[in-house]
C-alpha cells in the first residue's frame, strides 16, 4: 500500500482524485468563487513555474509576466489567425513560451544573481509594450482570447465560468503532475545538483549550462500556459494585462508558498486571489474611502510578504517539515 | 520527496475521497431570488467600473463622483419610486483585466441591478465577452464610448450607447470641414484600433479625401519621440486642415509637440480628445487648444443660460464639493439624469427586464441636456447621433461658432447628414424626472 502511495501511479491517483473534488466542489459554491477557482488554477501554475526555476534550478526571475504575455499572445493569435481549438491554443502557447525562454535561457545561464533578476526585470518591463509597435498584437487594446461558450452537451445550466474553471483546473492538475514526474527524473536531479553546488555538479559531469536552460526552458512553458490560462479568464490580452505587477505578484505568491518546495503551492496562489475580497471586507467594515479600498490589498500582500520572510523565510510548508523533523530528531534522542 | 511522502499522500488521498463524498451531498446552491437582483423596496444598487487612478484616469475619474452627486440629489427628494440610488464605483485603471474583474464582482458580489457608463471600447468588449452581461440580463446602460458596434442589439442586447458613434462623428465633421474649408488638403491622424476605424469609416462614408492619415498605436503617445514622428509626418504633407482623432493624452502630445515645432496648421479636434481637464493633466497648456474646432452634443459648459447647465452647476456646488465644472462632470450629471429617468419609467415594479422594455419604449422622450435627440427604441440602442461645432477659447473651454448651437444629426451607417430640428424637452420642475 505504502509503495502504491509513492510510485507514478500513486501520485496519478492523487491529483485524478484532487480533480474530482474540485469537480464537485465546482458545482457547489456560487459562480463569483467558480471564477476566483479559475484564477487560483493560473496561480497555480505561474508560481510552481517560477518555484521550479529558483527553488529547484537556482535561478531568479522577476519577469515572468513578460514570458506570460509571449503565452497569451501565442494562444489568442492561434485563436484568431487559425481558429484553432482552446486545448491546442494553450499547446501554441506552452510551445511558443518554451522556445522563447530557451533563447533568453542560453542568456540566463551566463547570469547570476542580481545581473539575471536585473535582465529579467527589463523583460517585464520592456516586452509587453512591443505590442505597441506591430498592428498584428492589437496595440494597446490588444486582442480578444475568445474560447467560446461551453459545449452544449454540457447543458443549459453550464455556466461559462465553470467551463473556463474545467479547463483551468485540468490544465493546472496535468501540468503540476507532469512537473512532479519530471522533478523525479534525472533532469529534476540534475537541476538540484546544480543549486546545490554548481562546481560539484559540474564535477559530477553534469553541463551547467545545459541544465540552466533546460531548466529555464521548461519553466517558461509553464508560465506561457499560465499566460493563456490568464487570457482566457479574462478573455484578452493587451500589454496592460501583464503589467510589471504581475510578475510581482507571481513572485509574492512564490515566497509565500515557500520557493523551495512545490507542495505550498495552492497556498499564494490562494491568498493572492483571497486578498482582494480580504481587503474589501475589511475597508467596507472600518474605511469608506476609495483610496483605502484601492490601495489595501497591496498593503496586505507586501505586510504578508515581509512576514513570511522574517518568519519563514522558506515558506509554511518547508518550515512544518523543519519542526516536525526536529521534533522527531528530539524524540530519537 | 516533494513536499508529499508516501503516508501523507496516503492520507491526503483518503481526505480528499471522504471531502469529496461530503461535498456531494451538500444540496446545491438555491436559485432565483424572490425580486429582483440589486432592488429592495426602498434602495437601487447600480455599479460603475471606471478609470479612477492610472495614465488614463485624468478626466474620467471626475465622472463617478459627478454620478454621485445627481443621485445624492435624487435620493434626498425622496428618491426614485421611493428608492433611493447607490451607486459602487470599482476602479478598472483602464485595463482589461481589471474591468473584467472589477465588473465579475459588481455583478457576482456586490450583485447590483445595473452596470452604469463603464468606460473604455476595449475594456467594454473584455467585458462583454467573459463577463457577457446580455447573456446575464444584466443592463449596461449609456456606456461611455463611441464605438458604433455597442449599438448592435443582437450582439450586446442589453447594452445602450449613449455618446454619438464615432462614425457619426466623422460624417458630420467630414461634412463641416468640406462645407467649411473647400479644396482644401485634409490630414489625419487616427488611433489604430477599432476607435480609429469607426473614425475612417465615417469619413470614408462621407467622402472627405485624406491627403495623409498617419495612424498611431494607443499608447505609443506616452514614448518619448513618437509624437514628433506624427508631426513630421503630417507636415511633410503639408495639408491645411489636421483632424486629430484620438484620445486626450494622443491629442494633448500631438498639440504639446507641434507647438514646439512650431507647426500650426487649421486644428480640428475629436469630441474625445478635446478635453482641456485632461490635457492639463498631461503637462500641456490649455492654451494649445485655443483657436482649434472642436465637436460635442452638450451645451458649452460655461453656458450658465442652459437650465440644464444651471441645475447641474448648483448640484455640484452641494453635493460633488464644487468641483470643477468641465464636460466630464456634466458628462456623469447627465448620464444620472437620464438614468433616473430610465428607472422611474420601469416603473414601481422594478426589473431588469422592465428597465430595459422602459428605455426601449419611452427612452426617446427623455429630457437630457443634450441637444441631439436620444435614438433608444425597440429596434435601436443608439444614444445621442448629432453634433454642434466650436472653437476653443484661451482656457480651453469649448464655445459654439457664432454663439449659437448648430446640430447635425446623422446614423452609423449610410443615412444622410441633416440639419437637426430636435427641440430639446424643458427640464423636468427642479431637475427631478415626473414618477408615475
Amino acid at each position: 500500500m505504502r509503495k502504491f502511495a509513492g510510485s507514478y501511479f500513486g501520485r496519478l491517483t492523487f491529483f485524478i482524485l484532487f480533480g474530482f473534488v474540485l469537480f464537485l466542489a465546482s458545482n457547489r459554491v456560487d459562480e463569483l468563487r467558480v471564477y476566483q477557482g479559475a484564477s487560483v488554477a493560473m496561480y497555480v501554475v505561474a508560481i510552481a513555474s517560477l518555484i521550479l526555476l529558483t527553488g529547484y534550478s537556482g535561478q531568479v526571475s522577476l519577469g515572468h509576466g513578460a514570458l506570460m504575455a509571449i503565452g497569451g499572445y501565442a494562444a489568442a493569435l492561434s485563436r484568431n489567425h487559425w481558429g484553432a481549438p482552446f486545448w491546442l491554443c494553450f499547446v501554441v502557447a506552452i510551445v511558443a513560451t518554451a522556445l522563447a525562454g530557451s533563447v533568453l535561457g542560453t542568456a540566463a545561464a551566463r547570469l547570476s544573481g542580481p545581473y539575471l533578476a536585473g535582465s529579467t526585470l527589463a523583460l517585464a518591463v520592456g516586452l509587453p509594450s512591443i505590442a505597441n509597435q506591430f498592428h498584428i498584437l492589437g496595440g494597446e487594446q490588444g486582442l480578444l482570447f475568445d474560447i467560446g461558450a461551453p459545449p452544449a452537451a454540457l447543458g443549459a445550466d453550464f455556466t461559462e465560468y465553470k467551463w473556463l474553471f474545467w479547463i483551468s483546473a485540468v490544465a493546472a492538475l496535468i501540468a503540476m503532475w507532469w512537473l512532479q514526474n519530471i522533478l523525479r527524473s534525472r533532469f529534476g536531479r540534475t537541476w538540484r545538483a546544480v543549486r546545490s553546488n554548481e562546481v560539484a555538479a559540474q564535477l559530477a559531469g553534469i553541463h551547467v549550462g545545459k541544465s540552466k536552460t533546460l531548466a529555464f526552458t521548461v519553466s517558461s512553458g509553464l508560465a506561457g500556459l499560465a499566460g493563456a490560462m490568464l487570457a482566457m479568464t479574462i478573455s484578452t490580452v493587451s500589454p496592460s494585462a501583464f503589467p510589471l505587477t504581475l510578475s510581482f505578484a507571481v513572485l509574492t505568491g512564490a515566497v509565500l508558498s515557500g520557493v523551495t518546495t512545490l507542495s505550498g503551492v495552492m497556498i499564494g496562489a490562494l491568498i493572492l486571489v483571497a486578498t482582494p475580497d480580504i481587503a474589501d471586507a475589511i475597508s467596507s467594515r472600518f474605511a469608506s474611502s476609495e483610496n483605502v479600498t484601492t490601495n489595501l490589498p497591496g498593503l496586505l500582500v507586501s505586510a504578508l510578504l515581509i512576514l513570511v520572510v522574517m518568519l519563514v523565510p522558506n515558506g509554511p510548508v518547508e518550515q512544518m517539515r523543519t519542526l516536525r523533523n526536529r521534533k522527531r530528531a528530539k524524540a530519537l534522542r | 520527496m516533494i513536499g508529499i511522502n508516501r503516508r501523507r499522500l496516503l492520507v491526503a488521498s483518503a481526505v480528499l475521497a471522504t471531502g469529496g463524498l461530503v461535498v456531494s451531498t451538500v444540496p446545491a446552491q438555491a436559485f432565483s431570488p424572490h425580486s429582483e437582483v440589486g432592488v429592495t423596496n426602498s434602495a437601487i444598487k447600480l455599479g460603475v467600473t471606471i478609470p479612477l487612478t492610472g495614465a488614463a484616469s485624468p478626466g474620467y475619474n471626475k465622472v463617478p463622483s459627478a454620478m454621485k452627486a445627481y443621485f445624492d440629489y435624487v435620493n434626498a427628494n425622496g428618491g426614485v419610486n421611493g428608492r433611493k440610488i447607490t451607486l459602487v464605483v470599482k476602479d478598472d485603471q483602464y485595463v482589461p483585466t481589471l474591468a473584467v474583474t472589477q465588473t465579475n464582482d459588481l455583478i457576482l458580489k456586490d450583485k447590483v441591478f445595473a452596470l452604469l457608463a463603464p468606460l473604455g471600447t476595449a475594456n467594454v468588449k473584455a467585458v462583454a465577452t467573459r463577463v457577457n452581461p446580455g447573456r446575464r440580463g444584466v443592463p449596461v446602460l449609456f456606456v461611455n464610448t463611441g464605438y458604433s458596434g455597442f449599438a448592435v442589439k443582437k450582439t450586446y442586447p442589453t447594452t445602450f450607447t449613449m455618446l454619438p458613434s464615432y462614425i457619426v462623428e466623422a460624417k458630420i465633421m467630414a461634412q463641416y470641414i468640406t462645407e467649411t474649408y473647400p479644396g482644401k488638403k485634409i490630414g489625419l491622424l487616427y488611433q489604430d484600433d477599432d476607435f480609429g476605424q469607426d473614425a475612417l469609416a465615417g469619413f470614408k462614408q462621407a467622402g472627405l479625401s485624406l491627403a495623409v492619415k498617419v495612424p498611431y498605436a494607443s499608447g505609443s503617445q506616452g514614448v518619448a519621440g513618437v509624437p514628433a514622428t506624427w508631426i513630421q509626418k503630417l507636415s511633410a504633407a503639408s495639408p491645411d486642415v489636421v483632424i486629430l482623432f484620438g484620445v486626450s493624452s494622443a491629442t494633448a502630445a500631438a498639440l504639446g509637440t507641434a507647438a514646439v515645432m512650431k507647426y500650426a496648421p487649421k486644428w480640428i479636434l475629436g469630441s474625445v480628445g478635446g478635453d482641456a481637464t485632461t490635457i492639463k493633466a498631461s503637462g500641456v497648456p490649455a492654451g494649445v487648444l485655443y483657436g482649434a474646432t472642436g465637436a460635442s452634443f452638450l451645451p458649452a459648459t460655461t453656458d450658465t443660460t442652459d437650465e440644464y447647465i444651471k441645475l447641474f452647476q448648483s448640484i455640484n456646488a452641494k453635493y460633488n464639493n464644487n468641483a470643477v465644472f468641465d464636460n466630464n462632470v456634466l458628462v456623469g450629471m447627465n448620464t444620472a439624469f437620464v438614468t433616473v429617468q430610465a428607472i422611474a419609467a420601469a416603473g414601481q415594479n422594478l426589473t431588469r427586464k422592465g428597465l430595459i422594455a422602459a428605455i426601449e419604449k419611452n427612452g426617446a422622450k427623455f429630457a437630457s441636456a443634450g441637444l441631439a435627440p436620444l435614438n433608444y427604441s425597440t429596434t435601436s440602442h443608439v444614444g445621442y447621433n448629432g453634433y454642434w461645432f466650436g472653437t476653443y477659447s484661451p482656457t480651453g473651454d469649448l464655445k459654439p461658432n457664432g454663439g449659437v448651437y448648430t446640430v447635425y444629426t446623422t446614423d452609423s451607417g449610410s443615412g444622410a447628414i441633416v440639419k437637426s430640428t430636435y427641440k430639446r424637452p424643458a427640464m423636468p420642475a427642479d431637475g427631478l424626472p415626473t414618477q408615475p
